[in-house]
């Protein structure tokens, strides 16, 4: 479904001067600065997964995807997206996918919601608009506020909105950006369980970002993670939280770790005999300590 | 757009008194000089209509271009982007220029009363190369300001340079290039072809330059359009988006 190879992008400005005469100097170098945004990437998501795609603020995320989207040409390297090499077949490209960010609407402002789900429908030659709606407005629950405009909506209603638009025309694959960004603990649950809906009855394949974990786990079997432009890490997420339990023994002289092998009962008949034990306490292996800890690196 | 009433009439209006001020000008500098290089006020009027029609038909569909900074600013343009439709065609869909409506009432008012009164024959063959000079002088004022609003895709602010061209554009364009000197009509000939807007071809109905004249506009018109288009697409490769 996507595949990509060696992808880099590097953006590029004038250097600014500071000091006297800075803005001057500015105005006139010939000196640019350059920052590599994304650097060699490289993975490929098959049809009907869901991928999450995480890294921290600035790691790349946004830039791929818009150049999975072909808002963005690429530096070196190559995409191909069912296909289609999105930068140079932009308008095909964009037929065949889904795109939300959670930070920015893709809907119209002043218009009701369902007057923007109209023009979607337009544009992208939905031919048969009242039964694709009816399919998106019930999972979704559009009905309060399919005559409000979008400007009035709650950030939930916006994002469901923003959903209904982008598998309006059923694309066989979304691009997810902070879908749950903002949003309430039952509204965040609402998106996940649409997103595996579709990623069930459509066999959609998605790719999401997000910085909240709790999506991850509910959403994706495998995560791919960047940081400084370079891939950090792709496969399961079984395969990066594989590691033992633990168990926290706080003593006397002190707070101690051990990894739980077998003998739970054992080890802490073996602790209790040299030591006090004041209180303990088993940690889970978690993917947040796990990415907390790649992230550091 | 037109849901503004209000908003459109006035901002039709105020394009026809602007423009009716700046002829206003030259009836007043030709109440003291009745010929400027050789071009009476009748004459000067056709010309003038003809290049104020000519941008009126440019800038009726381009005007929305001159948002394009704050549409990239705001991350709008990535939308445009995502949807599959030339994006220029969506970002021209925003608006239309009103106020240049107003360009297009006057210019076509001073071709019409100027028409009948410089004493041209009016017969099929002046009117096609009035017609033809109007779309092809659109097709060359546009082709500049599409290619410069382009820039704006990586540059971001290029209001200077286009506010810079767009004058001389209507200051030079609206009179006889021989009042400003060899130089400037040789610049405005070659380098940018603000002659072949309304100067090169009133002078052809005007009869004071050989007919063959009337074929460069539109060549120029067809083959500057193209650059243009050209132009934005290699701006397009080079959009950096906005962060986030």
């Amino acid at each position: 479904m996507i595949r990509v190879e060696g992808l880099s992008k590097v953006f590029r400005r004038p250097r600014t001067f500071s000091g006297p005469f800075g803005t001057v100097r500015t105005l006139f170098t010939r000196q640019y600065e350059e920052k590599l945004a994304v650097d060699d990437v490289s993975f490929e998501i098959d049809e009907g997964e869901i991928v999450g795609y995480l890294g921290p603020n600035g790691a790349g995320k946004s830039t791929t995807i818009k150049m999975l989207t072909g808002i963005l040409t690429p530096t070196g390297g190559s995409i191909e997206v069912n296909g289609l090499v999105p930068w140079r077949e932009r308008t095909a490209n964009a037929r065949n996918v889904g795109v939300v960010f959670g930070q920015r609407s893709q809907l119209w402002w002043d218009l009701p919601l369902i007057e923007s789900l109209r023009l979607v429908g337009a544009l992208y030659d939905v031919r048969h608009f009242d039964k694709a709606l009816s399919k998106v407005r019930e999972i979704l629950g559009l009905d309060g506020f399919l005559d409000t405009p979008v400007r009035q909506l709650s950030l939930g209603q916006r994002m469901r909105g923003d959903l209904a638009a982008a598998v309006l025309y059923e694309p066989p694959l979304l691009y997810l950006d902070e879908p749950t960004v903002g949003l309430d603990v039952l509204a965040k649950e609402a998106v996940r369980e649409f997103i595996v809906e579709t990623n069930r009855s459509g066999r959609t394949t998605v790719m999401l970002t997000t910085h909240d974990l709790a999506d991850v786990e509910a959403l994706c079997k495998r995560i791919i993670l960047i940081d400084h432009g370079k891939v950090l890490f792709d496969g399961a997420i079984d395969a990066l939280v594989n590691q033992p339990r633990r168990l926290v023994v706080e003593l006397e002289s002190g707070t101690r770790t051990y990894d739980i092998h077998d003998d739970l009962p054992g080890m802490v008949a073996t602790i209790a005999a040299e030591h006090t034990i004041r209180d303990l306490s088993i940690v889970e292996p978690d993917l947040e300590s796990v990415i907390k800890g790649i992230y550091a690196r | 757009m037109l849901q503004y009433r209000m908003n459109s009439v006035i901002g039709i209006l105020t394009g026809a008194v602007w423009q009716g001020t700046g002829f206003a000008f030259i009836w007043v500098v030709m109440h003291t000089f009745p010929s400027l290089a050789g071009w009476g006020l009748a004459e000067i009027a056709f010309l003038y209509g003809l290049r104020l029609t000519a941008h009126g038909v440019a800038m009726i569909p381009l005007m929305a271009l001159h948002n394009i900074e704050f549409l990239v600013r705001e991350g709008e343009f990535d939308r445009y982007l995502l949807r599959p439709l030339n994006p220029l065609v969506q970002v021209l869909g925003n608006r239309l220029g009103l106020a240049q409506v107003g360009d297009l009432l006057v210019g076509v008012a001073l071709l019409v009363v100027a028409g009948q009164s410089t004493g041209i024959e009016w017969g099929p063959w002046p009117l096609i190369v009035c017609v033809v000079a109007i779309v092809s002088g659109a097709l060359i004022e546009g082709a500049f300001f599409l290619a410069l609003c382009s820039l704006s895709l990586r540059l971001l602010d290029t209001y200077a340079l286009r506010s810079f061209v767009d004058e001389a554009f209507s200051t030079f364009g609206s009179y006889p290039l021989k009042i400003f000197g060899s130089v400037v009509e040789w610049l405005l000939t070659y380098v940018l072809p603000v002659a072949f807007v309304a100067y090169v071809p009133a002078s052809v109905v005007l009869g004071k330059l050989d007919g063959t004249w009337a074929l460069a506009g539109p060549v120029l018109g067809v083959i500057l359009m193209a650059l243009g288009y050209q132009v934005w697409r290699g701006q397009l490769k080079h959009y950096q988006s906005v962060g986030s």
